[in-house]
């Protein structure tokens, strides 16, 4: 799961450099089309099954949404409970992926530059949210912030517990794009710095951190994207508290729930745009910045 | 490389260490615990409910159909998306890691629109025609291929790209067609990013809550899934069989883990 | 004739890699394809192995036309510059990879792999992976590997291009007494002209896609067709006009030939046992020569000491069309 969104757009983009021994290398940026026959069949098959799956649903959703035109959007959007959650879920995932890039860019630091018993196991821990399922993960927290708290801190049914919910699911998500980053940083860049006369400090401000910003960023995307939909993790912790704990996916199942599906849709749409918006924006600020450097 | 002074170093260090101990370590140790506070009682007492063992059984099968499909179609993509040219490659690439960042409530829905029998798009033909997918097996596979359908990809297009082609090009001039050279070349030099992608689409399979809440129904016996079955059995107050599918739960997800993690250094 | 190609053009994109090539590569010959970087040889080498179509254009291999077949069916063995060794088989495994693709039975196989891997002086690594072994012993694996399969023509991109300078050489002399040995029609690409002169029977001199020239190593040196494949198969310099060599510079220290330029002598260079002098002319050439350091002395060559070059009795010389590239 590193590099989660270098991979994506780096698979796309390859540098095309007139230079190039081999001049077909240099070439592949002009579209063409080398698809053998069988290559040809195996891309049909998987399209057909990636559009049942993926492109036709989300395209319902949309289709469904707009069936009464923008008044659909307006009225959902009017719904002050509706209103409510959309506000805690964007607060606290803003707050959650703030956290984030300070911590996680932390722990990436601590993993790779720090060096301690029991630093593997802390590696490791670190995909537990991962790989977690959700409905567990809610769980777990309630065994320690929730009623029966050994710590007698009772953040069950608050805001508090979104907080914690969402800050337990996104904790990967800078830490392992960040980590590949520092690790090929390369320390003589650093040492280069250093006998120019530059104090530590400069060297992380001026050397070290803008090199890491277009992973932060990428890893914030990624966390608010995956912040603002989370669901599993809430269900037993959050109660679920119309205009106080209910974030906007409770609200979409409980629409789903009462046969309101126009609405659940909006909702839905609205949830998809925000989600998209922020990785094409963040990816934006990655690709200006990766230029820059 | 910049050395940070001691005290700063413990700083760092001590946050970072207690900021994931808070929130992962400690909770999930707790969960653990109070799974054997009455010995295996919990644990036995889960394993004669039929209802988790056919929760824990139906988890499996759907896991199982969807791994399988996923590393199908995740293998055939990475290949075709680093390999081949051919226009909307880019677009494909971008949005084969949308179902990323959906929410499972959103694919739920999505798959209830188009598959529900009632007034979906496809639905109604389909269940005219004997398949039902909406509240029951099929919905459900699909749901959990949706939410981890990137999981596959994202591995093995990077050891691909890495890898090259040229032991591809060697094998063809050496004789082999384009089967003989994916089976005895292609395949083994990606083979571990397939297991770790494998792996961790297991992973995501066997945890998915909210897309499989929708599109199953949640009837308990029938489409009830492990996940679905600690939510249920946490409400009914039944909180030793909630605690004791969870460990199950944790103990595979971290099993997983532990998996991905000592396979990887060894390939890079 | 071993490889014949008529009028292949391939293009990628607006980039043209070969504009309308013919050439035929006579067979049991060891063949260069020579040339600067990006100036198509590699793609011609791959378009004769069919891992490149071409546009248009015909390729046929002893006889049959391969335009249209699939690399697999070519019968060419193919060496890659990288090695392009399968990483996860053995030694043995990678030479035997063509036989087994082939369904040659199991001893045929083992004991071809052995006379092989003794071939390329390899069989006590038989059972090493690759990433056990150098780069000049992979390449020598991924030889064998190629011709393990027999094939009517040996096909090498670069081969030393990935080596260090001694292993090269060390590479380049056995590749040499290889082909004496098996006398399979072998066509390699280099961009290192001393490589080329020293291995080769033919060179085809190939440049922006385009045949320069083609002939054995002394025809293209003493005969170069234009400007370039002279530039390009060794030093020159320019003196009235003419690219010629820069040991084919007459000079004398009194006007002793007719039409020779005069110029002072601007720099004085020993390298070893030869003596590289600039002279720059009274027309504001700069010539370079080189000289015995015998000579050198005898003439009392030092920078400010006025001179008269002219090209020597018989000098090989070619017009100059555009600036000399040496």
């Amino acid at each position: 799961m590193t590099s989660a969104l270098a991979g994506v757009t780096g698979a796309a983009a390859e540098p095309a450099s007139r230079e190039g021994r081999r001049p077909r290398r240099s070439r592949r940026a002009t579209p063409r089309n080398t698809l053998t026959k069988g290559a040809a069949l195996g891309l049909g098959v998987t399209m057909v099954w990636f559009s049942i799956l993926v492109l036709i649903p989300l395209a319902a959703i949309v289709a469904t949404a707009s069936e009464n035109g923008w008044s659909q959007y307006v009225a959902t959007l009017q719904n002050p409970q509706t209103w409510a959650a959309i506000k805690l879920t964007v607060g606290q995932a803003l707050l959650v992926t703030v956290i984030n890039i300070v911590m996680g860019t932390v722990i990436a630091w601590v993993l790779v530059r720090d060096r301690f018993p029991g630093k593997a196991i802390l590696d490791v821990i670190i995909d537990v949210p991962f790989a977690l399922p959700t409905i567990v993960a809610g769980l777990v927290l309630l065994a320690l912030y929730g009623p029966n708290s050994p710590i007698g801190v009772h953040w069950a049914n608050t805001e508090r517990a979104v907080f914690l919910a969402l800050a337990f699911v996104t904790l990967p998500f800078i830490v392992r794009t960040v980590q590949p980053v520092l690790e090929e940083l390369e320390s003589d860049v650093e040492e280069a710095a250093a006998s120019l006369g530059a104090s530590r400090t400069t060297i992380i401000r001026r050397i070290v951190l803008p090199s890491l910003t277009p992973a932060i960023a990428a890893g914030a995307a990624l966390s608010f994207a995956r912040a603002i939909s989370e669901y599993g993790s809430l269900v037993l912790l959050s109660g679920n508290l119309p205009f106080r704990t209910e974030v906007v996916s409770v609200r979409v199942l409980s629409f789903i729930e009462n046969g309101n599906t126009a609405s659940a849709a909006a909702l839905a749409t609205i949830m998809l745009a925000v989600a998209l918006l922020v990785i094409v924006v963040l990816d934006i600020v990655q690709r200006r910045v990766s230029r820059r450097g | 490389m910049v050395e940070v002074s001691t005290p700063v170093r413990w700083a760092l260090r001590l946050a970072a260490v207690a900021y994931v101990f808070f929130l992962v370590a400690w909770p999930v140790a707790l969960v653990v615990r109070q799974t054997f506070s009455n010995g295996l009682d919990n644990l036995i007492e889960a394993f004669q409910d039929p209802h988790v063992v056919n929760a824990l059984e139906l988890t499996l099968m759907v896991a199982f159909w969807a791994v399988v499909i996923n590393t199908l179609f995740g293998v055939t993509i990475s290949i075709l998306l680093v390999r081949y040219e051919f226009p909307g490659k880019r677009l494909l690439s971008a949005l084969i890691d949308v179902p990323l960042s959906v929410s499972p409530v959103v694919v739920g829905l999505a798959l209830l629109l188009v598959y529900n029998g009632r007034d979906g798009w496809f639905g109604p033909t389909l269940e005219a025609n004997g398949l039902q997918v909406i509240f029951d097996t099929p919905g459900m596979i699909m749901a959990t291929c949706f939410v981890a359908l990137p999981l596959v990809i994202r591995e093995v297009v990077p050891t691909l790209t890495e890898v090259g082609d040229d032991q591809e090009q060697a094998a063809r001039s050496l004789g082999a067609n384009a089967r003989q050279t994916f089976w005895r070349i292609t395949l083994p030099s990606i083979k571990w990013a397939v297991i770790y992608g494998v792996v961790l689409s297991l992973a995501r399979s066997l945890g998915e809550f909210g897309a499989v809440k929708i599109v199953s129904g949640n009837v308990t016996g029938r489409t009830q899934t492990a996940t679905l079955m600690v939510e249920a059995k946490y409400q009914n107050f039944q909180q030793g069989t909630a605690y004791a599918t969870s460990f199950l739960l944790i103990l595979v997800s971290i099993a997983c883990l532990v998996v991905v993690a000592v396979l990887r250094p060894k390939h890079p | 004739m071993s490889i014949d190609v008529s009028g292949v053009t391939k293009t990628f994109g607006d980039f043209v890699a070969l504009d309308d090539v013919s050439v035929s590569l006579p067979t049991g010959q060891l063949t260069a394809l020579l040339g600067p970087s990006g100036g198509g040889k590699s793609t011609l080498l791959r378009v004769i192995a069919g891992l490149e179509t071409a546009d248009t254009g015909r390729v046929t291999i002893e006889g049959v036309d391969a335009t249209r077949l699939p690399p697999q069916k070519r019968n060419v063995g193919f060496v890659f510059q990288h090695y392009a060794v399968f990483k996860h088989m053995t030694v043995a495994k990678n030479v035997a990879f063509g036989l087994e693709i082939r369904k040659r039975p199991k001893a045929e196989i083992a004991a071809r792999v052995d006379e092989l891997l003794r071939l390329v002086h390899l069989s006590q690594f038989s059972h090493r992976l690759p990433s056990q072994l150098s780069g000049g012993q992979r390449q020598r694996m991924a030889l064998a590997r190629a011709l393990a399969v027999e094939p009517k023509v040996l096909l090498l991109d670069e081969p030393f291009g990935a080596l260090d300078a001694k292993v090269r050489k060390e590479l380049r002399d056995w590749l040499r007494r290889l082909h004496d040995e098996v006398h399979v029609t072998t066509v390699f690409v280099t961009h290192d002209q001393e490589e080329a002169m020293e291995v080769a029977d033919e060179i085809v001199v190939i440049n922006d896609g385009r045949v320069e020239q083609v002939g054995t190593p002394d025809q293209l040196y003493d005969e170069p067709a234009n400007d370039f494949v002279m530039s390009f198969l060794g030093e020159v310099t320019t003196l009235g006009g003419v690219l010629l060599r820069p040991h084919d510079v007459h000079i004398s220290t009194t006007p002793q030939l007719a039409g020779a330029a005069e110029g002072t002598v601007s720099r004085v260079l020993r390298v070893g046992f030869e003596v590289r002098v600039n002279v720059l002319t009274d027309d504001g050439e700069d010539v370079l020569l080189v000289l015995t350091r015998t000579h050198a002395r005898q003439l009392g060559i030092e920078p400010g000491v006025r001179v008269w070059v002219t090209p020597a009795s018989g000098a090989l010389t070619v017009p100059s069309m555009k600036a000399a590239v040496g």
